[in-house]
């Protein structure tokens, strides 16, 4: 072989990593065409400018990746949601490595507790009730550590009104004003608390967008911060307890955002992408408004239900309690927690799927506990929760435990 | 090393030259990929990389060819080289920008492995405003975008 064809091969390697590694005699050029990328404001350190900020696509893909897959735990998982803050490419990149929790198990930006959980194993979290305050925190991890802090998910504070109750959810344990950035949704009660409706601060997204949808970034297209929405997302019903008889209280929950196809076998649950009220948001299709009207929250105190269901993506899915084996021993109904609950308590719950032979889920499927939750000690509680629910969705509905159900009981 | 090998000669942007094993320049998937594609000369130039940078990834090399060949899996051999690896990346951040370009256009596995492990080491426990100081990076978000990514932040740090 020549040289001649050596160097043709040479070259053609250069030009596959970009053509940003020409350096030698055309570096001058390069480093005056790239200076406008680089703060020009900062003290340098010397008279070279940082190269970084040129680092081709595919390196800072892998970095990143490096950053990714070594801190999978809180707080150190925080690094990742620097990494997609310090520009627009690496926020690009980070979000593209970045895999929802039903894929990965982890919970990485805020946008993830809008996501349907794990599909395979529970996604850990307890709960910490502040009587004085009325305010229940959502903690991730099994039980809460000693010494280090665990990583708040999400918050929420009861407010009692004169004909129901809400529980407003936020993403700080400090801010619970509706018209606040953190605002994520609530939970409202009826009069008597047998019946709840959850509220998503964002649409229900369309399930066809597809995972893989790439965002490019149009930072002109900014729009002004839309107001508070409300979309009813779902609703929980206990049944009265007329008889008065001990034993778990019974529910029901609706869940208008996940259609009963998301547990049949090649099922998705509708996964959104961003936040609302923020840019990212400009760059996935936005839902089609068709049947959508978003209640615009000015007073707190009418509020409609209106169950947003897209046309044509079929029954919503629903959930029940898990049925109670009779146990001999002790003589009393008990639920297999899996040494997650210690205490007991009339909160405590298992829900499942309820489905119908004409939905086709397995007998191992229906079998499944989609959500748990229970007492593991004073004020602690723990709540596994698992696709097709989100964070948000199964923190509603075990704060709709907590509020009082004489009725019930 | 076996003396009687054959040696091939590399040379750099700026015109050095460095005679080295094959066996030490094969470390380089992109100059092996060469021969085996046919190529029969003894002299290879390395048209992105500088006299500076190749003589430290000559380096690298040599030191991981030794490995391979020598003492092979053992433990202590292989802290031994982590401990070397170490010291070998403790360079200044344009040295380590230039490793790493080197790296990826020699195609050296380890080798890009060991300076991206760096690089991602630089950015773990800092904040954003950290890591641009640390890598010079402008930030190029609109305010609203700003404001929206320092939300984030703070549920990260809540």
């Amino acid at each position: 072989m020549s040289l001649k064809i050596m160097m043709r091969e040479l070259k053609e390697m250069k030009d596959g990593i970009g053509n940003i590694s020409k350096r030698g005699g055309e570096s001058k050029l390069w480093r005056s065409r790239t200076s406008s990328h680089v703060v020009p404001d900062q003290p340098q350190e010397s008279a070279e400018q940082s190269p970084w900020a040129n680092l081709p696509p595919e390196l800072l893909l892998d970095i990143i990746h490096r950053v990714e897959e070594s801190e999978t735990a809180w707080p150190a998982r925080a690094a990742v949601v620097f990494c997609a803050a310090v520009c627009r490419s690496w926020r690009e990149i980070t979000k593209e490595i970045v895999k929802t929790p039903e894929q990965c198990g982890r919970l990485t930006f805020p946008i993830s507790l809008k996501q349907p959980g794990h599909r395979e194993s529970p996604i850990q979290c307890y709960i910490r009730r502040d009587r004085a305050t009325s305010t229940y925190l959502l903690f991730y991890g099994l039980v809460p550590s000693e010494g280090e802090g665990d990583k708040l998910l999400l918050a929420a504070r009861k407010v009692r009104r004169a004909t129901c109750t809400d529980f407003v959810i936020s993403l700080a344990a400090d801010d619970f004003a509706r018209a606040s950035y953190t605002y994520v949704g609530k939970l409202r009660s009826n009069f008597l608390g047998t019946k709840f409706t959850v509220y998503d601060s964002q649409p229900p997204c369309d399930s066809m967008i597809p995972l893989t949808t790439h965002r490019r970034f149009h930072s002109k297209q900014v729009s002004p911060r839309l107001p508070a929405c409300n979309y009813s997302i779902g609703t929980i019903t206990y049944e009265l307890n007329v008889l008065r008889t001990r034993g778990p209280r019974r529910m029901h929950c609706v869940l208008h955002s996940i259609p009963v196809s998301a547990i049949q076998e090649g099922g998705t649950a509708p996964t959104p992408l961003a936040l609302p009220q923020s840019f990212d948001e400009q760059l996935s299709p936005l839902p089609s408004s068709k049947g959508k009207q978003p209640l615009i929250d000015t007073s707190s105190t009418s509020l409609a239900v209106t169950p947003l269901f897209s046309p044509g993506s079929g029954e919503p899915l629903t959930l029940k309690n898990k049925a109670p084996r009779w146990h001999e021993q002790l003589q009393c109904w008990c639920l297999n927690f899996k040494g997650r609950v210690t205490v007991a308590s009339v909160k405590n719950f298992q829900l499942v799927a309820a489905v119908e032979p004409e939905h086709n889920v397995s007998p191992e499927d229906q079998e499944k506990v989609i959500l748990q939750f229970g007492k593991i000690g004073k004020d602690i509680f723990t709540m596994d929760y698992q696709y097709p629910l989100s964070a948000f969705q199964a923190f509603a509905i075990c704060l709709s435990s907590f509020d009082t159900k004489p009725a019930c009981e | 090393m076996e003396s009687t090998s054959k040696k091939v000669t590399l040379s750099s942007s700026d015109g050095r030259t460095f005679e080295v094993e094959e066996a030490v320049a094969f470390q380089s998937q992109t100059i092996k990929h060469l021969y085996e594609t046919g190529y029969t000369g003894d002299f290879i130039p390395v048209p992105n990389v500088t006299g500076d940078i190749l003589s430290m990834v000559l380096r690298y090399c040599e030191k991981h060819v030794d490995s391979d060949t020598a003492a092979g899996k053992e433990s202590f051999y292989d802290n031994k080289l982590k401990r070397w690896d170490a010291l070998f990346v403790k360079v200044d951040q344009s040295t380590l920008f230039d490793l790493i370009l080197a790296a990826d256009f020699m195609n050296i596995n380890s080798l890009m492995d060991l300076t991206c492990k760096t690089v991602a080491n630089m950015m773990k426990g800092k904040t954003t405003e950290e890591i641009r100081g640390t890598f010079n990076i402008k930030n190029d978000y609109t305010p609203e975008a700003e404001e929206m990514v320092r939300r984030e932040n703070q549920w990260a740090f809540e």
